[in-house]
Order: structure tokens, then sequence, then C-alpha cells
């Protein structure tokens, strides 16, 4: 099959099943969550074909519209860094898909849920696809769409219905900068298509202000969930679990990333620094934010937050010189070690949500961590699987996390002392608020009647679980990463020498701080020990994590509602009652005269508009 | 070849009011209701086969055209039929909601029926006329042939306060009429034409050019009388009052298809004959739609808390991003505002009646007293939220394209105002979403538990759901396919739009 004809039908497959399932098969459950997972699955093994048949920028174009010069087309771009994504989209979304066959099994609304997850797959292979900045932002927008279908699943609970409502509305925010920025883009190039604007900026090219790529950001910001427009992500967790897996790990989330790698090419000095501030302070803020959460997807939400914060920290750390081939080169380390960390990110946060999501169905939907606990014994599959997905975001030496962490805090080492700290603070807290969320969950006697009854979950269910483990162990070696990612592998940055042991060293001892203190220091995990002995800190914490939300929150009351009320009194007050009534004042006589003909009988009206039609005939024609 | 679909394009405006006047006749009621049915569809099916029809590469040429002495050949006046690029959408929309609107109305339980669809028969006629005439007499005739049984509509099915919404709306409509019809006779006048034939004028106007001074005047009446109609900030009360009393079908004609007039009238008559005049207007134009009917209306749509006046008042917003499109005087402009009314006639007609079917259901409008309405009538809900996303501009939809065009060819024309209009898309997000999850998510409120237990059956019928999902239909494949309507519009726009947008204002988007 041609190249162009698999990634038409990669991007076709997921939205045919959406539309087959909505159309026929809202009835059928079963049925329709077979096609869903079937078309996951078709598409999963063209992407693998399509990514190591070794086809790469392949042209295909088709034009959707045009005005005039303005076009918008369907163009592909199928470089390493999409072959790298689509690898990490079609895999990790598959096993999301099968998970969910058992997740979902019993739920009322089943054909929905899947439409939904097939829904979400089209839109986020088509922004890995795009060609050009309108077509990414169609998807984008699209998987806008999609996470307010899932997150709002169960909309019968009102939380589940506001949160879906906030996380399109954050994410429009987001999207009202990132669309300025593109058609800004557009009206400076005279086009948005990705190869034509990389050769319109090349040397010697035009040369943008900071202005462009920092509205373009804004996308990445609202659906990165970056700092200040992250407060959708935490509440997303209202949705089904395998959807959390699904925003957090390989899609929604990823997608911010992805598409500053793609307009890389924009990027100026000014910007980066930006970005990497926005990135390093979301770090540092979600993995403090993270230390106080009972819930166990919330305490997965916000270490999301904390590492894409270390993705969009990378990408911002830009570009490095270094040895190649023996040749001093300058290579887009920023892209490389922030791909790299999407990566391994994807494959272990997609096993910990759903190893999260197996814990939680064994307990009937128990989420609090302090009323599970001794879940090791009986959900052995679920315990050692998760157990490798805590060790790699973590950064347990030899596992996919560690390498990639490694390289974006070799990246600070030698570009900026100041950050390279807020990321070690924030490996500190990371291995502290993940070991102990571990050993609540999995050790220790169960606190609750649900844990103590729990059983290890069907096949649908620990199957993913064991492949997304295999993956976040072997992801970060150069034999499996190389290979998917092509050019890209050879922008990630290496450590060489002393500063490769200075880094070693520094993250071992982060690590094992964190895991070690948060071991300790919840031995007897009855109740939050931190709330007990510290209760200021923990204060602290949670008016730090909730800030945000009372800010949005009094916005939305105060300013937002009580302006929109004032208008809208002015509106009724003035033009409805002064001006109209001057109106009806002045033309009086016109209204006399209807209100004469308004005698209230139906014929009437008939006839006088039968007359009127008789009587402009009439005239018209010449007859009187 | 082309003499059948000329006589087809005539015949899908005679049909409905043929069938009007058999039913005025005195047709027994089952007959009528059938008859009536047929007539609201033919002209629908008509239209989209004409669409199918329409040649590749006719350029500014009218296609399926035909023309008719009426008598009045002295005055320069006669039933001049045909469609171009920029008609062409209008009439797609003029049959397509013309047979939802219909359809609907059958069951729609109207005391009075037969005259009811008759009323809704002439008014489709109208419409269908409106956008296939090439004469600016007929033209506007055609417009009050159906603009006046909506009148009679609000004032005789309407709800809440219809009276005095019959009266504001006859007022403001009437008033809007007028102000444009004298505009389009100065434009007769002053040509020196002597003919009301668009084409004529054009050739005229073209070779010997109109007085700038008067050009400037003319489109100042065309703009506000145009826009009155359309309800440009401040002139716009009329509308949600209007739609908030009038009965569903009528609301989604006139909202969906009959309102459009105004605009079509900019784009097809007084943007290619006056530029020069239009040049004087546009920031006026820019600024009213841009403060005034996308942020100012914008605000007031999230204060409501009416469903009916929350989609009349989100209409009103909408119609600003077609005025700002037109203030670009650029091709991608007036491009943008076509397929965006086209979308927006669609996406307004579908939400007003499901607001209806809303209402059997539950017996109110109060956004307070809805909630879970999504349980009992989950098709109902799909429906309306796919309604609303599509009203809020989301890919896949018609409106989207319609909305990026505008904010595109915006940004050349200012960037600050390019950054408010997209900034509505927040706001529209806000009031959009809020209103679906208030009617429908959440736990069932005591108002739609005690209205919907009595229900046999509280989920959309076919009666409702057959007309749904024709427009529904119409709205995804333009998303997915815009290229089938901009395709035309812009064969035609290409070849009288250059002459329009050596007018515009001078560029100031240079800055990188």
């Amino acid at each position: 099959m041609p190249p162009v004809v698999s990634a038409y039908l990669i991007l076709l497959l997921p939205l045919l099943s959406a539309a087959v399932i909505s159309l026929f098969l809202r009835k059928q459950g079963t049925l329709a969550s077979w096609i869903s997972v079937g078309a996951a699955g078709a598409l999963a093994v063209l992407s693998l074909h399509l990514v190591f048949s070794g086809a790469r920028n392949f042209p295909a174009t088709l034009e959707w519209l045009r005005f005039g010069s303005f076009a918008v087309s369907l163009d592909l771009k199928f470089d390493d860094l999409a072959a790298l994504m689509l690898f990490v989209v079609s895999i990790v979304g598959f096993f999301i898909h099968l998970f969910s066959l058992g997740y979902m099994r019993d739920d009322a609304a089943k054909a929905r849920y899947f439409a939904g997850l097939s829904i979400f797959m089209f839109s986020m292979l088509g922004i890995v696809l795009a060609g050009n900045l309108f077509m990414i932002f169609v998807f984008w927008e699209l998987v806008g769409f999609s996470s307010y279908l899932l997150i709002g699943h169960w909309h019968e609970r009102p939380s589940a219905a506001d949160a879906a409502k906030k996380a399109f509305i954050v994410n429009r925010v987001g999207d009202f900068g990132f669309l300025l920025g593109i058609i800004w883009c557009y009206w400076i190039f005279g086009t948005t298509n990705l190869d034509a604007l990389a050769r319109a900026v090349g040397p010697g090219g035009v040369v943008v202000s900071a202005g462009l790529p920092l509205l373009l950001f804004c996308g990445a910001v609202g659906k990165s969930a970056q700092m200040p427009l992250h407060v959708w992500l935490p509440d997303a967790m209202e949705g089904p679990t395998p959807v959390s897996a699904l925003i957090h790990a390989a899609t929604m989330v990823a997608a911010g990333v992805y598409m500053l790698c793609r307009v890389n090419m924009l990027m100026v000095p000014e910007a980066l620094s930006v970005i990497a501030c926005v990135g390093t302070i979301t770090a540092f803020y979600a993995a403090l934010c993270a230390v106080v959460q009972r819930d166990i997807k919330r305490v997965l939400a916000y270490s999301t937050l904390s590492q894409l914060g270390y993705m969009i920290t990378a990408f911002g750390l830009g570009s490095l010189a270094q040895q190649h081939d023996g040749h001093n080169v300058v290579l887009a380390t920023g892209v490389g070690a922030a791909m790299f960390h999407l990566t391994t990110h994807g494959f272990f946060k997609a096993l910990l949500f759903l190893g999260a999501g197996s814990a939680i169905i064994a307990c009937h939907h128990e989420q609090d961590i302090f009323k599970l606990g001794g879940l090791r014994q009986k959900m052995p599959v679920t315990f050692w699987t998760f157990t490798a997905g805590v060790a790699a975001i973590i950064g347990l030496p030899g596992l996919a996390g560690f390498f990639s962490k490694d390289a974006i805090l070799y990246l600070a080492w030698e570009k900026n002392l100041g950050i390279f700290t807020m990321l070690a603070l924030t490996a500190v807290l990371t291995a502290f608020y993940m070991v102990r969320m571990w050993k609540l969950v999995f050790f220790g006697e169960p606190r609750g009647e649900a844990a103590a009854h729990a059983r290890e979950s069907g096949l649908f269910m620990t199957l993913p679980l064991v492949v997304l483990a295999a993956l976040s162990i072997v992801g970060g070696y150069t034999g499996v990463f190389d290979r998917l990612a092509g050019e890209l592998a050879s922008w990630v940055p290496k450590a060489e020498g002393s500063a490769h042991l200075i880094i070693l060293l520094i993250s071992l001892a982060v690590m094992l701080t964190g895991a070690v203190s948060a071991w300790l220091f919840y031995l007897p995990a009855a109740t939050d020990s931190l709330e007990t002995r510290l209760p200021l800190a923990f204060s602290g914490l949670m008016t730090l994590k909730e800030s945000f939300d009372s800010i949005y929150d009094y916005f939305v009351a105060k300013v937002q509602q009580r302006f929109a009320m004032l208008l809208n009194f002015f509106e009724q007050i003035f033009l409805a009652g002064l001006i109209v009534r001057g109106l009806a004042g002045v033309t009086g006589l016109v209204g006399l005269g209807l209100r004469a003909l308004h005698v209230g009988n139906l014929h009437a009206y008939v006839y006088w508009f039968l007359l009127g039609v008789v009587l402009l005939w009439g005239f018209a024609t010449g007859i009187f | 070849m082309t003499f059948p679909n000329a006589l087809i394009l005539q015949l899908a405006i005679a049909t409905p009011l043929a069938a009007a006047l058999v039913i005025a006749l005195g047709l027994p009621k089952r007959f009528s209701v059938k008859l009536a049915a047929v007539a609201f569809v033919v002209p629908a099916v008509m239209a989209l086969w004409l669409w199918s029809q329409f040649p590749a590469g006719a350029g500014a040429r009218y296609a399926f055209t035909s023309q008719t002495s009426t008598g009045l050949d002295a005055f320069g006046i006669s039933l001049h039929l045909g469609l171009n690029g920029i008609a062409l959408p209008m009439f797609v929309l003029a049959g397509v909601v013309g047979a939802a609107a219909g359809l609907y109305a059958l069951r729609s339980g109207a005391e009075r029926l037969k005259i009811y669809l008759m009323l809704l028969l002439i008014m489709q006629g109208g419409l269908m006329g409106v956008f296939a005439s090439i004469d600016l007499f007929f033209f506007y005739f055609f417009h009050e042939l159906a603009l006046i049984p909506t009148f009679i509509m609000v004032g005789t099915w309407g709800g809440r306060d219809r009276n005095y919404a019959a009266m504001k709306m006859t007022i403001y409509l009437t008033a809007g009429a007028m102000l444009s019809l004298l505009g389009l006779i100065a434009l007769y006048v002053k040509s020196g034409a002597d003919s009301f034939d668009l084409l004529v004028l054009r050739d005229q106007i073209a070779a010997e050019g109109l007085r700038s001074t008067w050009g400037k005047y003319i489109f100042g009446a065309l703009m506000f009388g145009f826009g009155t109609l359309v309800s440009l900030w401040p002139l716009h009360t009329w509308a949600p009052l209007g739609y908030g009393a009038a009965p569903s079908s009528a609301a989604m004609l006139h909202a969906g298809v009959l309102k459009k007039f105004g605009l079509y009238g900019l784009i097809q008559i007084a943007l290619p004959l006056l530029p020069d005049g239009a040049a004087h207007w546009v920031w006026v134009l820019a600024l009213l739609a841009g403060l005034g009917n996308v942020l100012v209306i914008g605000f007031i749509t999230i204060a409501q808390r009416d469903l009916k006046q929350m989609i009349g008042y989100s209409s009103v917003m909408h119609m600003g991003y077609c005025f700002l499109g037109i203030a670009t005087l650029s091709l991608a402009g007036a491009g943008g505002v076509i397929l965006l009314m086209f979308a927006h006639g669609l996406s307004v007609a579908l939400l007003f009646m499901l607001a209806t079917s809303v209402h059997h259901r539950t017996h109110t409008f109060e956004l307070s007293e809805m909630g879970g309405l999504a349980q009992k009538a989950p098709v109902l809900a799909a429906f309306f939220v796919a309604g609303t996303l599509a009203s809020i501009g989301l890919p896949g939809f018609a409106n989207f394209w319609g909305e990026l065009t505008i904010f595109v060819a915006l940004w050349n024309f200012s960037p600050w105002l390019s950054a408010v209009a997209v900034g509505g898309i927040i706001i529209s997000a806000v009031y959009g979403l809020r209103a679906a999850a208030q009617v429908f998510f959440g736990p069932p409120s005591e108002q739609v538990q005690n209205a919907t237990a009595k229900l046999p059956f509280p989920d959309l019928e076919w009666n409702e759901r057959l007309p749904a999902l024709i427009l529904l239909a119409v709205l995804f494949f333009i998303g997915f396919w815009p290229r089938a309507l901009s395709g035309p519009v812009d064969g035609t726009l290409r070849e009288i739009y250059p002459a329009v947008e050596t007018r515009a204002p001078a560029c100031s988007c240079a800055y990188r």
C-alpha cells in the first residue's frame, strides 16, 4: 500500500468507526466497543508499518477551501517527529481501547463512550499528521471537543458536566491566542504550510518578533495545561479512568508539546525564555499540589502537570552546541529532549493511570488512597506493573523515565542553573508523592471495606498493563528509542564526562531523598501524616492548590457575570425602553393604523394580506 | 440543456406559492397537510439538484437564467431569474431550511393549522424567489412576500408578549425595508440605467460610474436599511424579542433565511456597485459590529436566563461576524460571510426548533428550571449539543469555516478588531455550553421530572428527528467538505470583487 494511502486510512478509520457507532449502533454497546477497538487495532498495525517502513515526507495535499488567495488544505507532513508521535499515539491509544473493554464493560452508555474514544483518536491523529497550522487548529479544536465528550461521559453527575465544560472553555482561552498567532503567521508568510514556513525563516529569511511564537505558545498553554490555564486538568479526572489515561498520556496534553516542536523554526530566544519559565513554574507548582492530594487520580493528574512542565521547560531551553560525529554542531536539543520525555512519559503515565483504574474498579470506585491499602497480594499484576511505572516516573536508573529526565536535567545544567535547581527540587517532590501513593495503595493493611475484598482484574485490563510496563522499562534505551525517533534521537542531549557523573549523582540523590522520606513519613498511614504532623505546611499547600480555582471562580461570578448583567440591564432599559418607545412615538401614526388592523380575527389578517398582495401586483403590472 | 434547469428554478419558487393558493381555495385539511409536505420538500430537492448542476467556472455569469415580461418593461422591471455563486448557497439554504421548518410545522399541533401552513408556504416561496431574483424590484418584492407572513404568524401563533413583539418587529423591519428600498430606488435613478436589472445596473455603473457623493449616501441608506433587517447593533432589539415570541417554524425561516436578505443585499448588490461609497462606511460598520454585536451582545447573551432569548441573542452576535466580514471589503471576507450565513441559517434553525422540542417536554424556557433532560431524552440532547457546538464554531460543522475565513480577512483590516472577533469564540463557548449543561446535564430537575413523567415517549419523535437530521447533515457535509460551497462562491467573487478590494483601507498587517 502506498504510504499516502496508509496515512489517510489511519486518519479515516477512527472517524469511520465513530460515524458508524453514532449512526447505527447507539444501543448495541458491545458491538460498538468491538468496532472501536478493531479500528484502533487496525490503525495501530498500519501505523507500525508506516513508521518502520521508513517512508517519510511523501507529498500529500488536498484543497479544502479557497477564497482568492486564502486557501486551507488537508496537507499531511510525515517526518521523523510525526512518526515518533504516531507510534506513541496509536500504540498507547490501542491499549487504552483494549483496557476500556474491561473497565467499561457494564456502563450504560458504552456505545457513546467508544464512539468518543474513536473521535478522540481521529482528532489526535489529525494533529500528528497535519502539514499546516490551519489544519492543526482544526484538529486541535476537535481534541477539545472529544475531551468535552469523554470527561462529561457521566453527565448526570454535576461535577462531571462542570469539568467537561471547564475543559472546553479553558482550552478555548488558549485557542484564542493560538488562532490569532496562526492568522498573524499567515499574513506574514502568506502560508502556514510547515515546510514553506521552514524555508521562509531559513538563513537570510524573515525574522519574526517574539509576539508570534508566544501567541502560538498560548495554544500549548491551554492544551498542555500550563500555568495559568492548568485548572481544567485536575478536574478532568471526572471522566472514566481510561479517558484520563488517554488525555494525560498519549494525546491531548502531549499535543501542546508536539505542536511547539512542530513550529520550532518560528521560535526566537525571548519567546523561548518565557516558555522555559512557564514550564518550570508549572512543574514545581504542580508537584507541590500533588503532595496533599488524597484522590489517586488527582495525584496522577498533578504529576502529569508537573511532567508536562518538564517537557515545556526542555523545549524552552532550546538548542545546544554539541559534539556530534567529531564536529561542533548546534542541535535542536530542546525538541529532542521534550519529545524523548513525551514518549517515555506517554508509556509510564498511561501505565500508571490504567493501573490506578485497575485498582479503582477492583475496589468499587474507591479513589481515596487513605481508604485503599494492602493491594499488593490481592492484585499482583497490577502491583508489579504499577511499581514499574512508579520507578520510571521517579527516575530509577535503568528505566525509561531516568534517561529522558536526565536528558532534560543535563540540558538545564548547561543552560540555566536556576531552572536546573527548580527541576531537581521538583524531582524530589515527584519521588515523594509517587512513593507516598504507591505505599498507601499497595502496602500495609486494607483500610476500607472495598480494598479488603479486591480481586485482580481480567485479561483485557492486565494485558495492556504488562505491555505498557515493558515499554516503560525499555523505552529509554537507545536501541529502542533511536529506532523509533530516527533523526530526532540525535537531538537528545547526552551528557559527557564529568557532567554526566554529576547529573547522575544529583538525580540519584534527589530520587532517594524523596522516596525514602515518603516511605518513612507514611509508615503508620492511617491518616494523612502530613496533615497531622505538619498542619501548617499542609494547609499552605492546600491553599496554594485552591488559589487558582478561587481566582477564576471569583472572576466568573463577580466580574464576567456582573458585567454581563450590567450590559443586559442597559440593553433592556435604554434600548428596549427608551429608544423603541421613542421610535414608536415618532411613528405613532403607523402604530395607530396597525393597531386598528389588529382586530384579533385571523381571517382579517389574511384578507388584509391578500388584499395587499393583489394591490401590489395590480399596481406593479399597471392595472391601476 | 439549460432550459429544463431554468424551469426547475422557476418551479422551485412557484411550487410552494401554488400549494398555498390551492390550500387557500379550500382544500380539506388532511389533503392540505399532505400537499404542504410535498410543497415544502420539492423546493429543497430542486435546490440541491441545481447545486449539483451548477457549472464549474461559471464566474460572474448567472446560471439557470430566464426572463419573463410582467408588463412593466417601461420601468425596466422584468422577472429575471437565475443563480450566480453568491446566490446559489442562499437558494439552497432557503430550500433546506424551508423543508425542515415545514416538516416540523406539519405536526406542530398549531391551531388553525391550514392557515399556518399556508402562510409558511408563502414565506418559503418568497424566500426561494428573493435569492433567485436578478431584478432588484422582484428581489424586494419577494422579500416583502416572505416578511408579511412572519408578522402575522408572530402576532397570531406567538408565545408570550406576542402582540408587542409583532408590533416591534413590524415597525423595525418595515422601517429597515423602507430605507433599503429608498437606497435601491436611488441606485436606479442615479445610475441612469433606467432598469432594476442588476446586470444592466452593473454594466451601466462600470461604464459610466456613479457620482461618488451619491454613492456614499446610497450605501449609507442600504447599510442601515439592510443592517436593521439583519439586527446591526443598536438596531437589533426586535430580534431576540421577536424570535422569543415567534412560533418555531416562523423563527426558523426568519432567523435562518429571511434575515440573511440584508447581508445578501450588501454582498451581491451594494459592495460591487458602490465600492467607493462603501469605503466611507467601513469603519462605522466594523465598530458597530465588532464592539456592539460581538462584544456587547456576546456578554448580554451570557446573561440570558431564557433559552429562546439566549438563542436569539446569540444569533444577533453571529450577525456581527458577518458585518465584520463585509467591512473588510475583501474577497475572503465576503466569501466567509456567505459561508457563515449558510451555516448560521442551518444551525440557528436547528436550535430554535429543538428549543421548542425542549419546551414541549419541560413546559418552560427558563434555564434555571431545567436540568438532566439528557437522561430522559438522549437523542434530543445529542442533537441540541451538536447544534450548539456548530453555532459556537467547532470544526466539523460549516460555521467554523465561515468564522475562520472572516477572522483571517479581518486581520488584514485591523488586527485589533480581529482579536476582538476571535475573543468571541470564548464568549460563545461560555454561553453555549452553559445553556446545554443547564438544560441537559446533571440530575433531572423537579420541573423536568414532573413534565416528562406524563409523556409516554419523551425522546425526539420522527417528525422532529427528520428535520433535525436534514439540517445537521448539511452542516456536517460543508463542515467536512467546504469546497462544495466555497468553489462556486469563489468563482463568482473572483470576477466581481477585485474592484471592491482596491477600495479596502491600507493594509496594517505588515508588522512581524
